[in-house]
């Protein structure tokens, strides 16, 4: 039990790729920006880097024991870096940052009083954003109306990761592929998080190349499918099937009062193959979108009572004192 | 469980697969002393006279000084080629059979071999000779200089032009596809330590890309070329359908190694290009059928929408496949750390490591396995 009292209050969970450089002035502006009172422990998880990050991690580590090195077997990607470092994290408040220095360690003592006015997730939005307009910013500010409209989570910037979670949260979120750009409107849809906005500083890269580019549109695509089928239909996945297949029977029907009234008509001979067989198309659709829909609530089926099961987050806000 | 699984030795399920903690549970025969080698040799394919081959491999092995096991897992049909075995078990050779039922596959019968077995090293073997056994001493020694996994790469080879062409087709292709520079994947003859085993998601007939999934995970692969053995001539031609299998065994690992947690990325990328084309179609009728011309008719119609219906359907299935994934989520987690790790354990656990474990990870402790990476195979 002695090591309960050790356990820092604050995680500071940070993914480096490639990051030799800043991985030092990182750890230097944690030092300076988290306020005494404060415990922290600061994960660093290094990501299949090849450079040498591990190398500078290490001494850091070594020299500091409030940072903890985590090194990945393999190149996994941001997602998994930060579900590894999530899954390390001992505090109850953890914070996750990019390793760029593009976020400034001097938001994070704000961000942990916003998360303990009472909210699960406080996310950082980059109000003056020191990046290139046409690569970056406009196809981001797109993306973020995008996931707005789709999640029902309205969020500013989806893409900084300057974010502060209560613990309860991490156990109940669980990040995968390239989620890690979704958090908010995942926490949202699986867990029931009450969230939050607030601006953060945002510095122009100093050191390497960044790590994005534009061909991540389609995936982002995907994705909010995804996201938008989590939010809306993940305890009925037949209702969104459904809705297809009534939108194919409609263009059936249409298809078919269409060759019914050309029926006599002289330009018929050649449209009474094509049309009616555009409508059993469709029709065909529906039923393959019924069947989906189906093979869909065994898969939610099987899943609820599992023990992979999880329920909404709460705080319990009528507390009686034991007798 | 555990009396359950003594009752039913033999049975491989999710349930009964041994935590990396868990002692190997013995067979009903009684407590078996643990050794450090476990070599497996699962039976299938053109067997040949399983004591010669035990004769043969286990000398190299008995030189070495270390305490060894064999462990044949062979199907119900072959009791004639197991039944000799016996007579060297009894005559206290350290050799054991699991017979299993004849339609159990090869994954099958090497993931029971690894659970029924003790050592933490473990060599495989097919049944017959194919690399000199001077190999494995050669596969132990890469194991100690720190290689997660070694496959006995037959080079060089003498056997029929045919096998080596055909191996050589079947390397391009799969390096073609998933990248890597191995050689020789299908060599059955593979050291390895039962931890890297156990961690690799292995199903269906993807033992023969073991190699490639270990990658995936992380480890450290290697190929040690051995020559091939003198009896190891046959020629290998098979029927359409093996031929046939292999093919859909690449499509299917292809997609395992990019999409396994993301498949609406495939779906929905193919979906999206069909749909696209059948919408283009659909557009210039519409154009023509603006300029006066009647549409209705044109078999083109039909084409472009089942294009739209067809992409529409894949889209679905991709649907389908993230709603999988996402209830399966869960505690799963794919990274992996290199060496041993804190906080990989149980979520509950993770509150009481030590702020020293972070050392663990210092780069000093990497560094003879970083200059061994020089040799390393990598996708």
């Amino acid at each position: 039990m002695s090591r309960m009292a050790a356990l820092p209050r604050l995680s500071i969970v940070v993914p480096l790729f490639n990051e030799e450089e800043s991985a030092r002035p990182l750890v230097e502006a944690v030092r300076a920006a988290i306020p005494a009172d404060l415990t922290w422990e600061l994960v660093l998880i290094d990501d299949g880097s090849t450079d040498a990050t591990s190398v500078v991690v290490g001494e850091l580590a070594l020299e500091d024991s409030r940072i903890r090195f985590l090194r990945l077997a393999r190149n996994y990607g941001q997602t998994q870096a930060m579900q590894a470092g999530f899954d390390a994290a001992r505090g109850d408040i953890v914070v996750s940052m990019d390793g760029d220095l593009q976020n400034d360690p001097l938001d994070i003592p704000m961000l942990v009083r916003k998360l303990e006015e009472g909210f699960d997730l406080v996310t950082g939005y980059r109000a003056r954003r020191q990046d290139r307009l046409m690569s970056r910013k406009v196809p981001s500010w797109i993306a973020n109306r995008l996931i707005a409209w789709l999640s029902g989570v309205s969020i500013r910037d989806n893409g900084c990761s300057l974010k502060a979670y209560r613990r309860e949260l991490l156990e109940r979120i669980h990040l995968y592929s390239d989620m890690h750009r979704f958090i908010p409107a995942i926490a949202v849809a699986t867990a029931g998080a009450s969230v939050a906005e607030i601006p953060v500083r945002h510095h122009a890269r100093q050191f390497g190349v960044s790590k994005y580019g534009l061909s991540r549109v389609a995936k982002v695509l995907a994705d909010l499918l995804t996201i938008k089928m989590i939010g809306s239909f993940r305890g009925r996945p037949l209702a969104m099937f459904a809705a297809g297949a009534i939108g194919a029977v409609v263009l059936s029907v249409l298809c078919a009062s269409w060759a019914f009234l050309a029926y006599g008509q002289p330009s018929f001979h050649t449209a009474a193959y094509v049309i009616p067989s555009i409508a059993v198309l469709w029709l065909g659709l529906a039923g393959y979108f019924i069947m989906l829909g189906l093979l869909a609530e065994v898969a939610v089926r099987e899943h609820s009572g599992s023990e992979r099961e999880e329920l909404p987050l709460y705080r319990e806000w009528i507390v009686t004192a034991k007798s | 469980m555990g009396a359950n699984v003594k009752n039913y030795p033999f049975t491989v399920s999710g349930s009964s697969r041994p935590r990396a903690d868990a002692d190997p549970v013995p067979p009903a025969g009684g407590a078996r002393e643990r050794v450090e080698i476990s070599v497996l040799v699962p039976v299938s394919e053109r067997p040949e006279s399983l004591t010669t081959l035990y004769q043969e491999f286990s000398a190299p092995l008995r030189e070495t000084g270390r305490s060894f096991e064999f462990l044949f897992i062979a199907p119900t049909q072959y009791r004639a080629l197991t039944a000799p075995l016996a007579e060297l078990a009894r005559k206290g050779e350290p050799v054991r059979v699991l017979n299993v039922g004849p339609g159990v596959g090869e994954t099958a019968m090497l993931k029971l071999g690894v659970q029924r077995s003790s050592g933490s090293i473990l060599l495989t073997l097919p049944a017959y000779a194919r690399v000199t056994p001077a190999a494995l001493p050669d596969l132990l020694a890469a194991l100690e200089q720190g290689a997660d996994l070694v496959i006995a790469r037959r080079w060089p080879r003498n056997d029929p032009w045919i096998n080596r062409l055909q191996s050589q087709l079947f390397h391009r292709v799969l390096r073609g596809t998933m990248g890597g520079r191995l050689h020789d994947i299908a060599s059955g003859v593979r050291g390895t330590r039962r931890e890297v085993f156990e961690a690799i998601p292995l199903y269906g007939d993807f033992f023969r890309f073991l190699p490639l999934l270990a990658i995936r995970e992380g480890y450290v692969v290697e190929e040690i070329p051995t020559p091939q053995h003198a009896n190891d001539t046959h020629a290998r031609v098979y029927g359409p359908g093996v031929y046939a299998r292999r093919i859909v065994d690449l499509l299917g690992l292809a997609f395992l190694l990019r999409f396994t947690d993301k498949p609406l990325r495939f779906f929905g990328l193919i979906g999206a290009i069909l749909s696209a084309f059948g919408g283009v179609l659909l557009l210039t009728l519409f154009i023509e059928r603006l300029g006066g011309e009647g549409i209705a008719g044109r078999p083109l119609l039909l084409l472009s929408i089942l294009l739209v219906t067809v992409g529409l359907q894949s889209i679905a299935l991709g649907l389908v496949g993230e709603m999988i994934v996402h209830l399966n989520a869960g505690r799963r987690r794919i990274y992996r750390f290199r060496g041993t790790a804190p906080g990989t354990g149980p979520v509950a656990d993770r509150r009481l490591q030590p702020a020293s474990a972070a050392l663990a990870h210092h780069p000093a402790l990497e560094r003879r396995r970083i200059s061994d990476r020089r040799q390393v195979v990598r996708t």
